[in-house]
């Protein structure tokens, strides 16, 4: 049996800088997709048995980089036009903006974490690959905790709005963080169709934090939060 | 004796540095050679980095050269197991965005986009790995695990990279990973283990397998290539720009797999290697590798890719996999090209300057990603079944 315990969503990094002083500084240097997921996930790892042993899966933003980023690869593509790089340095800190496996990475340094991880990269519809591999997990026994995060923004090239999620599983049955209520994973359904999509790693999961807080038990995640080539049904049960 | 599902190799797809075949990339590594060369369009553009692993099949002025290069890998591979994409899942990597020239400008290139090009003609599951340098590995092995644990029937795995251009050039460079260039011979850049080595090769290609079970492929008649025996992951936690020094977390990721196999590591015959050139990662591995073979490090022969083909980041994974399989199947373990006098640090069994005949039947290849996930996968001969 597979129970969501915990969910925490996160928008406001000034609040984040403010209130949380120690985690801003963990996170300060990355770009905003990854530092929106760290703080949802520092928010639900409160309710974990033990953070270092949950596997992790982290969903890669579908807008991924940052405006630093953006204008770096115009003086790039630019010099390269015209021959100018020369000896030229990029800041290695931009350089991270890049990678798509740095949420992770930096939530296993700060949790000590060495056990399963999968990145699922910045294709529409991945959140539901990483629901689908919770249930794997945690079904099989082979970890009692999950931990599936995904950060992303608007469009990266300017400061638009970013927004953070995380939701954390369990094999024992907890009262789910916000609702008290005992919320249970059931499965998974997929059946062809063929959709237009709008790639976001974090929209699609709290749209369906939203349906459980109003109870619903048989999701029908909207064809805009897909992959584009399947209808998916998540299912639940809530006591 | 697991009851779990039996999974085979039945067919690969390889477009690297040294051809765009696997059977280039077999016999260019069995002749020590390296495809690593100087790229005119990077001297054009006057950055201190002019080297790389440059994919001839395909036109750098194609702006959809990731599509291109992933799909003719993936082509390949489903040809040579005769089997349809529409009857696989699809496991795949395309790595980071890349940023380019265009012929209008500035040209932003969505690694996710191009993922969902390549899934729309598999019925699924479709899932993009997101792992750094341990994708291509990763992805074999979460394929390996779908089909084992009947989630489907066969599986196109891999990744493609397209990296080659002076953004990720002047990136990496900044976080003293790849070899600048000190007027050497273009060819010698990346030296795994050497006591010359200075960091990698950055390269572009793509490498794909096909995995299925060892029942559908008997029912079809196919060649079977390899068999994938175990798979383990681990992230070191340690730090996001190298690994730490005795290669705690790389240890971790082969031990798991050999768990997942069942074997003991008296079993393993040979090792493909990470070997990236880079000065911290090799003596991590090396560390790591001494530890996992403890009174038998020096007799399992090491071979690393990466001073062939140079770093192709989400393909490299899968197309030393594919090696790895080739090895499986031949039992010979091919030279770490470009290897010549080992560091201090780095002592293990490596093959320097011609392939060595052992009757290598089990090969573990692994995969240490930047940012600290770590990858291995166990491959077996195929051939008894």
């Amino acid at each position: 049996m597979v129970y969501l315990v915990a969910a925490a969503q996160q928008d406001d990094l000034a609040r984040v800088r403010e209130e949380k002083p120690e985690l801003w500084r963990h996170v300060r240097r990355y770009n905003k997709p990854v530092q929106l997921a760290l703080a949802a996930a520092d928010e639900v790892m409160r309710f974990a048995n033990d953070p270092s042993t949950a596997a992790v899966i982290s969903l890669a933003p579908c807008q991924p980089g940052s405006a630093d980023l953006y204008s770096w690869g115009h003086v790039v593509t630019s010099g390269m036009a015209s021959g100018t790089l020369g000896n030229l340095r990029m800041n290695p800190t931009q350089t991270l903006h890049a990678v798509d496996n740095l949420a992770m990475s930096a939530f296993a340094i700060a949790n000590r974490n060495h056990a399963y991880c999968l990145g699922l990269g910045g294709a529409a519809g991945q959140a539901w690959c990483g629901i689908e591999a919770v249930l794997e997990r945690l079904d099989s026994g082979l970890e009692e905790e999950a931990l599936l995060m995904a950060g992303d923004q608007d469009a990266a090239e300017d400061d638009s709005r970013g927004l953070g999620v995380a939701l954390l599983f369990s094999t024992r049955a907890k009262p789910f963080q916000p609702s008290n209520r005992i919320v249970r994973l059931v499965s998974v359904s997929r059946s062809p169709a063929i959709v237009d999509v709008v790639p976001h790693a974090a929209n699609g999961l709290t749209a369906l934090l939203s349906s459980i807080a109003n109870g619903v038990v048989s999701y029908v995640v909207p064809p805009a939060h897909t992959d584009g080539f399947s209808t998916v049904t998540i299912t639940l049960e809530i006591s | 004796m697991s009851d779990k599902r039996r999974v085979v190799i039945t067919g690969t797809g390889a477009l690297s540095a040294l051809g765009a075949s696997t059977r280039e990339l077999w016999e260019g590594l069995l002749a020590n050679r390296s495809g690593v060369r100087q790229v005119q369009r990077l001297v054009a553009s006057g950055i201190t980095v002019t080297t790389g692993g440059e994919v001839d099949a395909v036109s750098p002025e194609n702006v959809e050269r990731d599509h291109e290069i992933a799909n003719r890998a993936i082509d390949d591979a489903l040809a040579e197991s005769k089997r349809d994409a529409a009857a696989c899942g699809f496991i795949w990597s395309t790595g980071l965005d890349t940023f380019q020239m265009g012929v209008d400008g500035f040209v932003h290139r969505s690694a996710g986009r191009c993922f969902s090009n390549l899934a729309s003609r598999f019925p699924g599951p479709r899932r993009m790995i997101a792992a750094a340098c341990a994708s291509g590995t990763q992805a074999v092995g979460e394929a390996f695990r779908l089909i084992q644990n009947d989630r489907v029937e066969a599986c196109v795995a891999g990744g493609s990279s397209v990296m080659l251009t002076p953004f990720y050039l002047i990136g990496f460079a900044g976080l003293q990973a790849v070899a600048v260039d000190n007027g050497d011979d273009p060819s010698l850049a990346c030296r795994p283990f050497d006591k010359k080595r200075k960091g990698f090769a950055l390269a572009d290609g793509a490498g794909a397998m096909v995995l299925e079970t060892l029942e559908s492929a008997r029912e079809r008649d196919a060649t079977v290539l390899a068999e994938v025996v175990g798979f383990g992951v681990s992230q070191d936690a340690f730090d996001l720009n190298r690994p730490c020094d005795d290669g705690a977390g790389a240890e971790l990721c082969m031990r798991r797999a050999l768990a997942d196999a069942e074997l003991m590591v008296e079993q393993i015959d040979a090792v493909n290697a990470h070997a990236t050139a880079t000065y911290s990662g090799d003596l991590a591995e090396a560390a790591a590798l001494r530890k996992l073979f403890a009174n038998r490090w020096q007799d399992v022969p090491v071979s690393g890719s990466k001073g062939a083909i140079g770093h192709a980041m989400a393909a490299a994974g899968v197309l030393e996999a594919i090696v790895a399989a080739q090895t499986c199947a031949t039992g010979i373990v091919p030279p770490t090209v470009n290897l010549h006098d080992v560091d201090e640090g780095c002592e293990l069994d490596h093959v320097i300057g011609e392939p060595r005949d052992v009757n290598a039947e089990t090969v573990l290849s692994v995969s240490f990603g930047m940012g600290g996930q770590n990858a291995a996968v166990i491959l077996k001969r195929g051939l008894n079944g």
